[in-house]
């Protein structure tokens, strides 16, 4: 038996009433209510306007989206196969306004090496003469053209001599150097003799990171960020290392290996990492270059190869192994 | 009392009577040493006229008469360097020195030296040699320069301690030519023992202080012969070295009117009437030189400083090596010169002298020296912050203290991996006044100073070359224009833009071989309380 009882405020069983249709459009096709126009007209083929500004906005969007796909074709032909018939010493020059557009993404100096101390920043490298390294050089050539870099090579005590050709290895010496507090970067090259190419930084803060693939891994983060797709940075990773442990001091088994890879993924797209020019380029092409197998690649490679040398940076790399 | 005296009577007699046994007693030992005295004596002659009787061998050893230039020999001497078993089974003449001598039963083996080489000689009992010549070898003082006929023999067994290893002399003839006191000061292994082995061993080594006072004995080990060996490379290094860059030679006065430098640290000669001072530096002629048109000089002297500080790199008296030469455009000209020469220097000796560096290493062991070429330079700012990153916090306009220094040092060793560079555009503030000031930033000047292993070498700047610039910078650091009255006026009569730098050839010694202390490269060092030898 309830204690307290209250009279109902609202009606016991209310009726609700849910749509069941989420969307509805005024039919096109059906006749306005009061007007009595023929139904003969409109079965005569013409169409009611409002139908036509639907077809006419449509044709305007499938219109716009043709010009952006000629565009998006003609831009990436230009990148990735330019005429044949460029000279690379034109290249050179060309490269300049090309290079501009080859990494996308901003790096900031101040985040990869710390704070600004109000000095030159300089990045020591310690190669061995015997093995110079041509991926650095290379990425070199790419941070002058993004930075004002001061770069000098030096010649240690424990190294007797070394051709001049690896002296002259990082370009002429620029008319500023006397100054060093007006760059931005120093790229110091020291040839030692060390049995594995080592990179300093900074001394309290870094440890020193040892071998060619690291060292461009480092300096490329300079220049661009690595993608942002974990996919595609493992893929570049991955031909970073092939690269260097499999083509420049692998086997010749191991190396034909590898060029029956760099032929199969050539033969899908243009670049190793897909549509963009990457560090997995530059340190393939290094390796491919060094260890001599340039002129007996596949098809695809030699295609790759030549459109490496056409972008203009590799001229470095190219002069040394003359 | 009759007690006493009976009792006292009776203690005299014991008394006396102990004496007597006491007196017995030392009479018979007397007797007893008289004995045996004369038994000994009686033997010492008996073997002394055996051991005339059978001298066949006389006139093959002794101490020859005083070499007075009595008569010309046209004997070859072989150098110990040149015993090599090429010279197996010859008859040769050589002159050295004991190094040390060991009789063993019929045989005494003596090691003979001669500056940095040794060889090991044999004077056996033979047909050539008798028991007495024997016995006199065993018997010749360390340090003698003996004349030595003998026989050169290979040996199958390399002979580890001495420098030639496959060959021994067998002596048939050897004569003192100067004989040594018994008693060295200082022996020579001790003077050449590494300072960690003789804790751990327990034999002697040889205090610094010592080792200069006996500094003839001291020069004769390995390690000074071989300091001041490469010290002497470093003076021809240097001279050929700016001779071929078409540097001129110069010498100038040590004996000046005005102190040139601060005036603080000059040592006063009484001249004539007055007094005059003995030269802190040869800045003041070097640079008159360029004004007289001689482009590029340097000069190699004394440089005196009266500075009382007792440290391991400070000397009152020191060879200077100083450049000075005129550039075209830029100050850096003078730099490259500068350490171009340094890194020829440390290239010719690293090609030419390591021997004498291994022979320091022993007794010193240290780090070889790393340079770069060219040489690392950097800027001062570049110091700064490499300072701060290490923790140390140091105003813009801060001179470098010395555990400043030595930490910049090792933070550029650690970085570059070198041993010499320079350190390019000090603040001005902590200059002397002929600096030039930096074109652009007031703050800097155009100076510089290079380090080896941490310490300062060297210090130079671009030079004020214009009289008005050199007054007015005179004034700022409140100098006494009468006293470089002649200073300011060799630049008036057109004077090209300059600049250069002086080293001390002592210090340069030190640090490249890894030395602690400058007395080590110096010969006869001065210090505040050294002035003799």
């Amino acid at each position: 038996m309830p204690m307290y009882q209250v009279k109902p405020i609202c009606g016991a069983h209310a009726e609700t009433d849910l749509p069941t249709c989420m969307y509805k459009l005024p039919n096109i096709h059906a006749q306005k209510g009061n007007s009595c126009t023929p139904e003969h007209a409109l079965q005569n083929g013409e169409v009611d306007p409002a139908v036509k500004a639907l077809e006419a906005r449509q044709d305007e969007i499938m219109r716009k989206l043709h010009e952006l796909k000629a565009a998006v074709e003609g831009l990436a032909k230009t990148v990735t196969t330019p005429d044949a018939d460029l000279d690379l010493t034109v290249s050179s020059s060309l490269s300049e306004s090309a290079s501009s557009t080859t990494f996308k993404g901003v790096t900031d100096l101040d985040t990869v090496l710390g704070k600004d101390l109000g000095a030159l920043r300089d990045i020591v490298i310690n190669a061995n003469p015997a093995q110079p390294p041509l991926s650095l050089l290379v990425l070199h050539s790419l941070l002058c053209q993004r930075y004002r870099v001061l770069s000098t090579v030096h010649v240690h005590s424990s190294v007797n001599g070394v051709p001049p050709q690896l002296l002259s290895c990082l370009g002429p010496r620029h008319a500023d150097s006397y100054a060093r507090h007006m760059f931005q970067l120093g790229f110091t090259l020291i040839w030692k003799d060390v049995p594995k190419l080592q990179m300093k930084f900074s001394v309290q803060n870094m440890c020193p990171i040892e071998g060619e693939a690291n060292v461009a891994r480092f300096l490329f983060k300079l220049l661009a960020p690595y993608p942002s797709d974990p996919a595609l940075t493992t893929m570049v990773d991955s031909w970073v290392d092939t690269a260097f442990f499999q083509l420049a001091e692998g086997s010749t088994k191991e190396r034909s290996t590898v060029l029956r890879a760099l032929n199969s993924a050539l033969g899908r797209n243009p670049w190793l990492a897909g549509q963009e020019f990457s560090l997995a380029d530059i340190a393939c092409y290094c390796c491919v270059l060094q260890s001599g197998s340039a002129s007996a690649a596949p098809a695809n490679v030699q295609r790759w190869i030549k459109s490496c040398e056409n972008l203009g940076h590799f001229s470095p790399a190219k002069q040394l192994l003359q | 009392m009759t007690k006493e005296g009976v009792q006292g009577a009776t203690e005299e007699e014991e008394q006396q009577q102990a004496q007597s046994k006491k007196g017995l007693k030392k009479q018979q030992k007397e007797a007893e040493k008289a004995a045996k005295k004369a038994e000994k004596q009686a033997k010492l002659a008996a073997e002394q006229q055996s051991t005339e009787e059978d001298d066949f061998a006389k006139d093959r050893y002794g101490v020859a008469a005083m070499v007075q230039s009595q008569q010309k020999l046209d004997r070859a001497l072989v150098r110990v360097q040149d015993l090599t078993p090429e010279k197996a089974d010859q008859l040769i003449w050589l002159r050295a020195r004991v190094h040390t001598s060991r009789a063993k039963g019929k045989q005494c083996f003596l090691v003979l030296r001669q500056q940095q080489f040794n060889v090991q000689a044999l004077v056996a009992v033979g047909d050539r040699a008798s028991k007495q010549m024997v016995k006199f070898a065993a018997n010749i003082t360390k340090e003698s320069i003996v004349d030595v006929e003998a026989m050169v023999r290979k040996v199958e067994q390399k002979i580890e301690s001495c420098s030639q290893q496959d060959v021994e002399l067998h002596i048939e003839r050897i004569f003192v030519i100067s004989q040594s006191e018994a008693r060295l000061p200082l022996q020579l292994e001790d003077a050449v023992r590494p300072d960690g082995e003789g804790e751990e061993e327990g034999r002697a080594t040889v205090n610094q202080d010592t080792k200069l006072d006996n500094r003839v004995i001291d020069l004769r080990t390995t390690t000074s012969q071989a300091i001041f060996r490469l010290q002497s490379g470093v003076c021809q290094l240097f001279r050929d070295t700016l001779t071929n860059k078409g540097f001129v030679e110069i010498q100038t006065p040590k004996i000046i009117s005005a102190a040139s430098e601060g005036g603080a640290n000059v040592f006063t000669v009484s001249y004539f009437k007055t007094s005059a001072y003995l030269a802190q530096s040869p800045q003041l002629y070097k640079q008159m030189c360029i004004c007289a048109d001689f482009d590029k000089v340097f000069c190699v002297g004394p440089v005196f400083r009266a500075e009382d500080s007792n440290t391991h790199r400070h000397l009152t008296e020191f060879v200077g090596l100083d450049i000075e030469m005129a550039f075209n455009y830029h100050y850096h000209e003078v730099i490259d010169s500068i350490t171009d020469t340094m890194v020829q220097i440390f290239k010719g000796l690293r090609d030419n002298f390591q021997t004498e560096i291994q022979t320091v290493n022993k007794q010193f062991p240290s780090e070889p020296f790393k340079f770069l070429e060219p040489t690392l330079r950097l800027e001062y700012t570049e110091a700064l912050a490499m300072l701060h990153e290490a923790g140390v916090e140091m105003g813009d306009e801060d001179d470098l203290s010395t555990p400043n220094e030595k930490l910049l040092g090792r933070l550029v060793k650690e970085k570059y991996d070198t041993d010499f560079y320079v350190l390019d555009k000090y603040p001005l503030a902590v200059r002397p006044f002929y600096t030039m000031p930096d074109p652009n930033n007031p703050k800097y000047s155009n100076s510089y100073d290079m380090f080896m292993r941490g310490e300062e070498i060297l210090s130079g700047a671009q030079r004020v070359h214009d009289a008005q610039l050199l007054t007015e910078r005179a004034i700022h650091h409140q100098i006494d224009l009468e006293k470089i009255k002649a200073y300011i006026d060799s630049f008036r009569y057109g004077a090209p833009p300059h600049g250069g730098g002086g080293i001390g050839l002592e210090r340069v010694c030190m640090l490249y071989l890894g030395l602690h202390n400058v007395r080590q490269t110096s010969m006869f060092p001065r210090d505040p309380k050294r002035l003799t030898p």
